[in-house]
């Protein structure tokens, strides 16, 4: 009498193939949390060390484009304002640019200019790039750690 | 800028960055970029249509 066959799921695994495995995953959660890191220091830099090289400089393209048309039309990029608690979220919402938020604030003293005509528009620029980046974050994380091609 | 401008340059950039981040395929890529950016342009003149009736009043004084 032949043994019943088992199939993949069922198939005890060697010792020696857990631990492969647990090694491989525990590289695959390092990779993607440098990944991220990367991508929360400056944009695209994520990708970049994924080897996605295209796709980093689209999207350090596209989100210092918008951070730097914001602090053009004079946007506000938020700080936190004590006894506004809104101002904390959309102040981590702008930091999501990583690098390009603290040169705008602190080297360049950039200060938005609520009497300006483009100062909504800016703002929406400025906080988009922020949002964005932080979605890069997340993308360069999946990607590092093997959950998305 | 124009108004309209800066609204057609901020639909552009958002449709580039969420087609690259959610499609892989250059074709699928391309349709994405298409729908939201036709979405983001078209809706916003449908709803400055739809306010053209109601202007709105002399602008509020800044603080």
């Amino acid at each position: 009498m032949s043994a019943p066959v088992r199939s993949e799921e069922t198939r005890p695994e060697t010792p020696a193939a857990k631990a492969a495995h647990a090694a491989a995953e525990a590289a695959a959660t390092k990779r993607g949390a440098l990944a991220a890191v990367l991508a929360i220091v400056f944009p695209g830099l994520g990708h970049l060390f994924l080897g996605r090289k295209g796709r980093a400089a689209l999207f350090a393209v596209v989100v210092l484009t918008a951070a730097a048309l914001g602090a053009q039309l004079d946007g506000n990029l938020y700080t936190p304002v004590q006894g506004h608690p809104l101002t904390y979220l959309a102040t981590l919402g702008c930091m999501g640019m990583g690098l390009p938020y603290f040169l705008l604030l602190y080297p360049l003293r950039y200060a938005g200019d609520i009497t300006a005509a483009g100062y909504d528009y800016g703002t929406a620029f400025l906080l988009s790039a922020g949002l964005m980046n932080l979605l890069l974050v997340l993308d360069a994380w999946d990607i590092g750690s093997g959950r998305k091609e | 800028m124009s108004h309209f401008l800066l609204m057609v340059v901020y639909a552009l950039l958002l449709s580039v960055f969420f087609a690259a981040l959610w499609r892989r395929q250059r074709r699928e890529q391309i349709v994405l970029f298409l729908q939201l950016f036709v979405g983001m342009v078209g809706g916003g003149l449908l709803v400055a249509w739809l306010m053209y009736p109601f202007p709105s009043g002399p602008p509020a004084p800044i603080p």
